[in-house]
């Protein structure tokens, strides 16, 4: 499993520094430079992906992180990332947060600190219509998930005999969709209607997405391990996001009514979950 | 099935060609074209010392060739690309990680390809040579390693086609090379990977075709 092994990976090189390198604060480090280094995905829409006309990477975890920047009063180093090196960018210093749809589990925690959750989803599906009415229907089907992600975990975890099948990503699963390799295709929620949207309309008519979801996940910044001073910064600066109306905002510039992807924000708000 | 997407290739024919420079087409054509390079300067002193090198010396240098013949290139860079600035508190360049590790791998195999080019020169070269009283340098460099390298052409050749195949894995450590920028391309869009990755396999092709082309001419014209 990939995202294990990046979590050791990521430990190991963590335990290298702590053992090397004097301990410095990461908080002085980043003023002192006047950037700060973050992880964001570029093949993630709508949370990080390269804009087709300026080349440049933009997308929901952008925002918080140019949000982020804005609060420190300092330049902003977007590096690229994906779901199998996240952890090791943070554990070699090569990035000082992580804000790269970064779901929050247990296990990610014994590596790296969570700022409070500033988005929240759930593990949906994509299948052809009438396929999928209730969790039960998933059984004995063969499902294509995105490798390194929690969904994938979770799905092998809470259905054992789904027949799991790991792509390298969404196109990838999707396709197998489409070619009937698999019968349904598992991902959050958000990133499923933004899916859907790309989808000509005529092939569009033939799928839908799942009533219900396996889980409910919060998306945080990751944060290297015991900068204990960075993090009440990226937390104050999420609570002040949300206080002004930014979060709001944010959320409607990529699922709002005028987008492809349209969900309601529902009752989510920064601070309220721990 | 429909091939109707074609239009996002052209869509995105600037991205493809040089990202946000350096990146695409043209990142992966620098990376392997160095790589190339490196390896093959490399190659040639490894196989050099493979075959004059005696006792500790030469088992030191067969190790470190197992080694890296052994590893996986995607392992090497990734470890290169996270390991380096802890070791030696240096931050190498993603680009200058993937161009190291792929010039190391190269040179390996590079190595023992001129390694077995030169033992294979007869042994009557290398008498007459050392009997006109040229010193060994002399002897290797103007004797042994044309003849040798000569006849090793197609296999180093050989070599450098993966050299330019494997700079995709650039990926792991973020380097956008034409692979790379295929695959964001691809997640945008979303509903068109056929479409995507068969514009990159061509190109792969139509690269690594050229390489083979340019250097059988290159063989042809050149007489001895």
């Amino acid at each position: 499993m990939r995202i294990k092994l990046s979590i050791i990976i990521g430990t190991l090189i963590g335990a290298l520094f702590t053992t090397q390198a004097a301990y410095a604060d990461r908080l002085d480090d980043i003023e002192k430079r006047s950037v700060i280094k973050i992880a964001v995905f570029d093949s993630n829409p709508p949370f990080g992906f390269v804009d087709e006309k300026t080349h440049k990477i933009i997308g929901l975890d952008v925002d918080y992180a140019n949000a982020i920047g804005k609060a420190l009063d300092v330049k902003v180093d977007l590096i690229p990332t994906n779901p199998a090196n996240r952890i090791p960018l943070l554990s070699s210093q090569k990035a000082d947060l992580i804000i790269a749809n970064f779901t929050v589990t247990e296990e990610r925690a014994k590596t790296v600190d969570f700022s409070l959750p500033y988005f929240a989803t759930g593990q949906k599906f994509i299948a052809r219509k009438g396929v999928l009415k209730t969790a039960e229907d998933l059984k004995n089907l063969r499902i294509g998930a995105d490798k390194g992600t929690v969904m994938e975990i979770t799905l092998r975890e809470k259905f054992p005999f789904a027949k799991v099948i790991s792509y390298d990503d969404t196109p990838f699963a999707f396709t197998a969709l489409r070619n009937g390799v698999v019968q349904a295709i598992t991902q959050d929620d958000a990133k499923l209607v933004g899916l859907l949207a790309n989808v000509p309309a005529d092939q569009r008519a033939a799928f839908e997405i799942s009533p219900f979801s396996i889980t409910e996940e919060y998306q945080a910044v990751g944060i290297p391990k015991g900068e204990a001073r960075l993090k009440e910064k990226v937390d104050q600066t999420l609570l002040n996001l949300e206080k002004d109306g930014t979060a709001d905002q944010i959320y409607s510039r990529w699922f709002g009514p005028d987008t492809t992807s349209a969900i309601p924000r529902g009752d989510f708000k920064i601070g309220e979950v721990k | 099935m429909e091939l109707k997407g074609f239009e996002v290739i052209w869509n995105n024919l600037d991205y493809l060609m040089w990202g946000n420079l350096p990146g695409g087409i043209a990142l992966t054509l620098i990376m392997s074209l160095s790589a190339i390079i490196f390896a093959t300067l490399l190659g040639i002193l490894l196989g050099v010392g493979l075959t004059l090198a005696k006792g500790g010396i030469r088992q030191i240098l067969v190790v470190f060739l197992g080694f890296l013949r052994a590893i996986p290139i995607i392992m090497l860079i990734f470890w290169t690309f996270f390991l380096l600035p802890i070791l030696f508190n240096i931050d190498v360049p993603a680009i200058a990680t993937v161009i190291f590790a792929l010039s190391l791998v190269g040179a390996a195999y590079i190595g023992y390809s001129v390694h077995a080019g030169m033992v294979a020169i007869s042994q009557g070269q290398w008498q007459a040579a050392f009997s006109l009283g040229l010193g060994k340098k002399q002897v290797i460099f103007y004797i042994i390693l044309p003849q040798a390298v000569k006849m090793m052409m197609p296999s180093i050749v050989n070599q450098w086609i993966p050299l330019i195949k494997d700079s995709s894995l650039a990926y792991i450590v973020g380097v956008a090379e034409l692979t790379f920028v295929a695959t964001q391309i691809n997640n945008r869009s979303m509903i068109y990977p056929t479409e995507i990755f068969i514009f990159v396999i061509l190109v792969y092709f139509v690269i690594c075709w050229f390489v083979n082309f340019v250097v059988a001419q290159f063989l042809k014209d050149r007489s001895y």
